[in-house]
């Protein structure tokens, strides 16, 4: 009998997603396994509490990143919102200054109370979604190009009101408290807090609502979804908002951990992301992943990272480490799932 | 002789797509000639083609000379796009080879021996990726992105502790005559390596469009599956073009480093962004099946001219922002261009 979809699906129990999903639990605790036995100190609870929580921005550009490419979408603009984002959150709510003279500039911005430069910054990250909307759902132009010009577009805006520098100066009292807060008697940040219910949210959203199951079936075949009935230009328009408003809790969350807006930050995020979705078992063609998948592998790269920085290792070789480990995971991903449908 | 309505209505869409293509023919010259025009009529209060203006000589001479690496390495990213793959990796290819470059030059190896274990480091980079993207089957952006980060990795283990880039220090000094590749005018001003380019850009024409590998990628990008079935083993086409990338990212990383006097690992970043610009203004369309090396070459002397004519304008933290436009309006335009529109 020839190995088809078909016969993958009525032969086990398990969707293809989760038995992805599984597979790269497995991985996961294989490279545990070997960090433990390498990394002095692996397995102790603090360094653990370290991994699950140190790459918690990741995961939640991982949420956007993983919907869009479900559908076979990318989105590589995240990291120039969440720099321009952060950069605006500090404008806006800098006081307004008192003396005309260029010296200033980077000390006054617009004086708005924190609540309200929050609220005008996630506004313009959103409108950033609306552009990649807009050229990807209507102009059916490629999601990669247009996300990476309005990746650059957006963190052109960042550095533009940073001229080029960073924007830390004068900043209300509040506008640390966010990404500086802990829950009580622990040492997790708030922003990990904000990333578990954002992750519960998401992980609803694709497995019990219509709209998740849209989203794969766009993914699927873009033809038949239309034939459905599904307004694929607005599901997309959404996707795109989405991701973009995470990105720009991302961007706040971030801005207010440092005090201050950078234009440089978050460079790379969008490749982690990417990689992180992907080490998930999500196709890069569509059709096909999920975000507890992203999860997991945002947890491997994070082994991997805490592994290589407990061996002291110089960041160039982390770098070549961190390429090595997400090649042999996906070769591993297309083993497994080779086999399976064998 | 009696035209039905149903024959009108065809001529005329005929006549609309003949009008269409040979705007996508032609459009890419014109948009070169408006922004020259631009550039050298707004910015500048010389009289044109003296010196200041933008249509200078020295202004052109010198925006020749920087868009060597470019020009080198669009074309072939060109093929391999009309093959329906795609190479991330290139801006790496390049920065590795010029550490390598001034790696070897520094430490006293003649620019013959330099110049073959270049062309070696290229050939291999390029058969690394097309294992990866052929023989493995793994899809070219991801492939790409890994051997993006490990050259990248490579190329900045090789710079030593402490330092940015290989460049002359207190204890060895680089030679003068590395600039003599990318910097020493040879005829009419401009370097040995513009004329490697030319070369380059004169090849690949000529594979393009004359020979079977031009055919062949077209065939391929265009429906591997019937490609395959007609007897075209794309595994070995499309990872000869690999190759060919390969090849010409080291020869432009080679031209950085010699321009430059550093080997800079960060020196090719972004350059892969800066192709597909080139490849998109060009008209090439991004699923492949088709495209031109030579609209491609057009479209990154218009990056090279908006670059640096803006350069003198705008500040540097516009720069970003101003790339991403031009992105955008290449994509756009391409896109616009690309799609024909036939109601049967």
């Amino acid at each position: 009998m020839k190995p088809n979809a078909a016969s993958s699906i009525t032969k086990g129990k398990m969707s293809n997603e989760s038995y992805i999903s599984l597979f790269m639990i497995v991985v996961l605790i294989a490279f545990f396994g070997i960090a433990c036995l390498f990394v002095p100190n692996f397995y102790l609870p603090q360094n653990m509490i370290n991994i699950l929580t140190s790459f918690w921005y990741i995961i939640i550009l991982g949420i956007g990143v993983t919907f869009l490419l479900i559908t076979g979408n990318f989105d590589m603009s995240v990291s120039g919102v969440i720099a321009m984002t952060g950069v605006l959150a500090a404008y806006f709510c800098q006081p307004l200054s008192q003396s005309g003279d260029a010296a200033s500039e980077m000390f006054s911005g617009l004086g708005m109370p924190y609540w309200l430069a929050v609220i005008a910054a996630m506004a313009c990250a959103v409108l950033i979604g609306a552009v990649n909307a807009f050229f990807i759902a209507r102009l059916k132009v490629a999601s990669i190009i247009i996300t990476l010009g309005t990746m650059s577009v957006s963190r052109g805006i960042g550095m533009f009101i940073a001229q080029g520098a960073q924007r830390n100066m004068n900043l209300p009292d509040e506008f640390k408290v966010l990404g500086t807060s802990y829950l009580p008697n622990t040492s997790i940040p708030l922003s990990v807090v904000i990333m578990v219910v954002l992750v519960i949210i998401a992980v609803i959203i694709e497995k019990k609502t219509v709209f998740g199951r849209r989203t794969y079936l766009i993914g699927a075949n873009i033809k038949a979804a239309e034939l459905c009935g599904v307004k694929v230009a607005k599901h997309l328009t959404y996707l795109y908002l989405f991701s973009a408003f995470l990105a720009g809790i991302t961007g706040i969350l971030i801005a207010s951990n440092y005090i201050g807006g950078s234009a440089g930050r978050a460079q790379g995020y969008e490749f982690d992301a990417l990689v992180v979705t992907l080490l998930g078992g999500t196709s890069i063609n569509g059709g096909f992943g999920s975000v507890l998948g992203t999860v997991v592998g945002a947890l491997i790269l994070s082994v991997v990272t805490s592994a290589a920085t407990g061996l002291l290792l110089s960041p160039d070789w982390q770098y070549i480490l961190k390429g090595t480990v997400t090649f042999l995971a996906i070769l591993a991903q297309r083993f497994a799932l080779d086999k399976r449908a064998k | 002789m009696n035209i039905t309505e149903k024959e009108l209505i065809k001529r005329n869409i005929d006549k609309k797509n003949r009008t269409k293509s040979v705007i996508k023919k032609f459009y890419i010259y014109f948009v070169l000639l408006i922004i020259v025009i631009l550039f050298s009529a707004v910015f500048t209060k010389t009289e044109l083609f003296g010196r200041g203006n933008f249509l200078s000589i020295d202004n052109i001479i010198n925006m020749l000379r920087m868009s060597v690496p470019i020009i080198t390495l669009s074309g072939g990213f060109t093929l391999l796009m009309i093959a329906g793959s795609i190479d991330l990796s290139v801006g790496s290819e390049m920065s590795l080879s010029a550490v390598v470059f001034a790696y070897l030059i520094l430490n006293g190896f003649s620019f013959l021996a330099t110049f073959l274990i270049i062309v070696v480091l290229g050939i291999l980079m390029g058969v690394i990726n097309g294992y990866l993207v052929m023989k493995l089957r793994i899809t070219p952006v991801i492939a790409t992105l890994v051997t993006l980060n490990l050259y990248k990795g490579i190329a900045r283990l090789m710079v030593p502790q402490g330092l940015l880039s290989i460049k002359s220090t207190a204890t060895q000094a680089m030679p003068a005559w590395i600039n003599d590749y990318g910097r020493k005018d040879v005829i009419l001003g401009l370097p040995w390596a513009f004329i490697v380019a030319v070369v380059v850009i004169i090849a690949l024409v000529i594979i393009q469009r004359k020979t079977i590998i031009g055919k062949y990628a077209a065939a391929i990008g265009g429906n591997r599956t019937a490609a395959e079935l007609s007897g075209i083993n794309a595994v070995k086409w499309v990872w000869i073009i690999f190759i060919i990338v390969g090849f010409l990212a080291a020869l432009a990383g080679m031209a950085r480093a010699s321009y430059m006097s550093v080997g800079d690992p960060l020196s090719g970043s972004g350059m892969e962004l800066n192709c597909i610009i080139a490849v998109l203004l060009g008209g090439t369309a991004f699923t492949g099946g088709e495209g031109s090396v030579i609209k491609t070459i057009i479209g990154a002397l218009i990056i090279m001219c908006v670059t640096t004519g803006l350069m003198t304008v705008i500040p540097a933290y516009w720069q970003t922002f101003a790339t991403g436009c031009v992105l955008i309006i290449a994509v756009v335009l391409n896109q616009l261009l690309a799609q024909e529109k036939v109601k049967a």
